[in-house]
């Protein structure tokens, strides 16, 4: 079957999935971020007992020339540790809300992540080779007696076993009195941002005992508060432009150079709601839950519980492509209500090319949307599905009467299993799915 | 009537949601509470549309203060309850329930009412203390006033509920709704004119005394919850302080009882005809609510 991303012949396969097997889900290990790195090399995620895996890929191996490199653990850390607050009486979760790679300047890798309150910029560096030869020590590190020094010798450096080594850089605390949602690393590759419920700070990289509040949306009267910001992120090329999204499901457009203080939008971008799909849910429907920028920067996309839309940053009054994920589900808002469903906050990304976009749903289905043939796919990412290079079949939710044969009907959905979490890789088509406490690893087939 | 006996079963969900919110590992979660409570919102708006014009309003919101101190008592069992036992089946309910009245409306006021007794740990101890409580309230006092008050707004409540017949529980006395009161509406509307503006007075005069009820009633329990809650301060309950207050359930209250009357004034430009009575009940009520917020902040820490 045709598939999304790549050209007609294109089909997607399993490559690998990580995590435990059990049917019992130890609530820590469930991942809440997942991530690529600039160049696809390294993939990250961090999950709900505040641990960071970092897994890299390794080089294609001239044996099997058709099989791309795997993705291996590259570094295990505990990035957060759960925290109480005593004046508040309040606990701070250790889940890693975002993790977001740094550019690379050298032989580390740096990535922020961030738990509800605080960020940490990581620094992970590798060691596999070792000087041997010094001149005033010994191997086991005694020094030697200088008399004893007859000649001298250059060290050689010899291969050791792989080290990897992470420690935190930075720590960047105390700036936020709300959740933090939402970090991105600017353009400049000196600053960043860190979003919570009302209010947008800007940082330095450097600098870690202040940071600038560039947006703050926090009334007067906390009694009159209607919104707050559920995500926001930089401009991939602009570093004065950063965009973020509200829970009345409005984005709004700043510009860092029109005030220091950026509460007055220079774009606002909201589509007028269709008065006749109104219920008590429209409002939770409609609340944004992840905007990302193309990788062009020219379009954004926003994720609201049933939809994924495209807007032109040029175009502030609708999107220009609106996608369904999953439309069946609006007659069930109200059990989702129930369950708590109604509030999950899934994430969509980009392909390297801005051709496809990508979204989670229920029943560990995610779906694919080709932005120029207009063609959609739904897939599953389960054990079941999960031989080496296996094509990953189409799934359909009948949403009729008549359910017809390999469909699913949206009664047997099993809400309990959903995909917040997906990750394209920058410049191929792999992509990292996260289900509950699984890491699904997909890349297209070479014909 | 379908409409309302959703709104209803959606209004209860969304104040256990709210309540179990408290207890939540890593805080009260604003975004969530704030979508739950717009959700509440749309669904009292539904019931209350329901209603004819505003007459009932003011009424029922007094009927509700008698009752909002069993509903929070009843809370544990209305979130369970709710599911599954709506539609024509209030009776049901009730027979699930010890003293619940038909859940007809949960104002905003009453809700946040809900929410404040909900805080704290519930045990049928409490509950039955505070039941004892409550129903000491209403016969002293101001008992002539609130009685009066308590038998329109059940009276009201039947007819709401289309004449369901129901024991109106707020009312110590007793007095059982028969079908009979269905059809003197006419009549009643009158009464329910002339107690409406001291129906605001009522049950705020109410509160003060269920507060002082309580603290007398309930001191053991005030006593075992402070050491888990943050004592309220009255920069909390004006909403002032730049923290995250959301441990305090004060603090709570002003946000989502005067998120109502925000969220009202933006309604009234919407509908200012049906509604506008609403908005000004609506308001009055979160008005009293935020100024007697500080002696329900202790009764917060009494229960």
């Amino acid at each position: 079957m045709a598939g999304v991303g790549g050209g007609n012949d294109f089909q997607w396969c399993f490559s690998q999935v990580k995590g435990a097997i059990d049917e019992d889900v130890a609530e820590a290990d469930i991942i809440s971020t997942v991530e690529f790195n600039y160049s696809g090399d390294l993939l990250a995620t961090g999950d709900k007992g505040g641990r960071v895996v970092i897994f890299q890929r390794e080089q294609e191996s001239k044996n099997r020339p058709h099989s791309r490199g795997e993705y291996n653990v590259y570094s295990t850390f505990q990035s957060h540790e759960p925290e109480f607050d005593y004046l508040k009486s309040l606990e701070i979760e250790e889940k890693i809300n975002k993790i977001r790679w740094l550019p690379q300047q050298n032989a580390a890798h740096s990535l922020l992540s961030t738990n509800d309150k605080t960020i940490k910029l990581w620094k992970i560096s590798q060691r596999d080779k070792r000087a041997e030869g010094y001149n005033l020590k010994d191997e086991d590190g005694r020094l030697r007696d200088p008399f004893r020094i007859t000649s001298l010798r250059v060290p050689v450096l010899l291969p050791m076993d792989r080290m990897v080594e992470a420690s935190p850089r930075r720590i960047f605390a105390n700036a936020h009195t709300y959740h933090i949602n939402s970090i991105s690393v600017n353009s400049d590759h000196e600053t960043y941002l860190s979003a919570d419920d009302l209010r947008v700070n800007l940082w330095h990289l450097e600098i870690t005992d202040r940071s600038f509040n560039i947006v703050d949306i926090k009334p007067a009267n906390m009694e009159e508060l209607t919104e707050v910001i559920t995500a926001a992120e930089c401009h991939p090329h602009q570093c004065n432009v950063f965009v973020y999204s509200s829970s009345k499901g409005t984005i709004r457009l700043c510009d860092m150079r029109a005030a220091a203080l950026c509460d007055r939008q220079s774009k606002f971008f909201e589509e007028p709601e269709d008065p006749s799909s109104r219920s008590f849910f429209s409002e939770i429907i409609s609340s944004i839950s992840d905007v990302k920028f193309s990788h062009s920067g020219r379009y954004m996309m926003t994720r609201d519980y049933l939809s994924v839309k495209v807007w032109d940053l040029n175009m502030e009054n609708r999107p220009v492509e609106t996608y369904q994920v999953h439309e069946y589900l609006r007659s069930k808002l109200c059990s989702l209500y129930e369950n708590d469903c109604i509030f999950d906050k899934f994430e969509c990304c980009w392909n390297g090319s801005d051709s496809a976009i990508m979204t989670g749903s229920y029943n560990n289905f995610f779906r694919m949307f080709d932005r120029n043939t207009r063609r959609d796919i739904t897939l599953e990412a389960s054990r079941e599905n999960s031989k080496p290079r296996a094509i990953l079949k189409a799934r359909k939710v009948s949403t009729g009467g008549k359910r017809k044969k390999d469909e699913i009907s949206v009664d047997s959905l099993d809400f309990n299993k959903k995909i917040l979490h997906t990750a394209w890789h920058p410049k191929e088509n792999v992509i990292a799915v996260a289900a509950t406490n699984n890491l699904y690893i997909f890349q297209d087939k070479i014909n | 009537m379908e409409f309302k006996v959703e709104a209803h079963r959606i209004m209860s969900i969304s104040l256990g949601k709210i309540y179990n919110s408290r207890v939540q590992r890593g805080g009260i979660k604003l975004h969530k509470n704030l979508l739950v409570s717009l959700v509440l919102r749309s669904a009292r708006q539904v019931y209350l549309s329901d209603y004819y014009g505003g007459i009932c309003l003011s009424a029922q919101q007094a009927r509700e203060w008698c009752e909002g101190e069993y509903m929070a008592s009843e809370q544990d069992k209305l979130v369970p309850g709710s599911t599954e036992s709506l539609s024509e089946s209030d009776e049901e309910s009730k027979v699930a329930v010890d003293k619940q009245e038909p859940r007809d409306v949960v104002e905003s006021p009453a809700a946040l009412h809900v929410e404040t007794q909900a805080s704290g740990e519930q045990d049928s101890a409490e509950n039955g203390v505070s039941d004892s409580g409550c129903s000491d309230i209403k016969i002293p006092e101001e008992s002539p006033e609130a009685t009066q008050t308590c038998e329109v707004a059940s009276v009201v409540t039947a007819i709401s509920s289309n004449c369901i017949s129901v024991p109106s529980p707020s009312d110590p006395k007793g007095e059982t709704e028969t079908p009979t009161d269905c059809q003197t509406d006419s009549s009643e509307s009158a009464e329910k004119h002339s107690y409406e503006p001291k129906a605001p007075q009522a049950y705020t005069n109410r509160k003060r005394t269920a507060d002082d009820s309580e603290l007398t009633d309930s001191p053991t329990k005030r006593t075992k919850l402070t050491s888990t809650s943050l004592p309220s301060t009255n920069d909390e309950n004006k909403g002032e302080t730049e923290e995250m207050d959301t441990s305090n359930v004060s603090s709570l209250i002003t946000i989502f009882g005067s998120s109502f009357s925000g969220l009202l004034s933006n309604k009234e430009g919407e509908q200012p005809d049906s509604d506008a009575e609403d908005s000004d009940s609506g308001q009055i009520c979160c008005d009293q609510m935020l100024k007697n917020l500080n002696p329900w902040s202790t009764a917060i820490v009494a229960f």
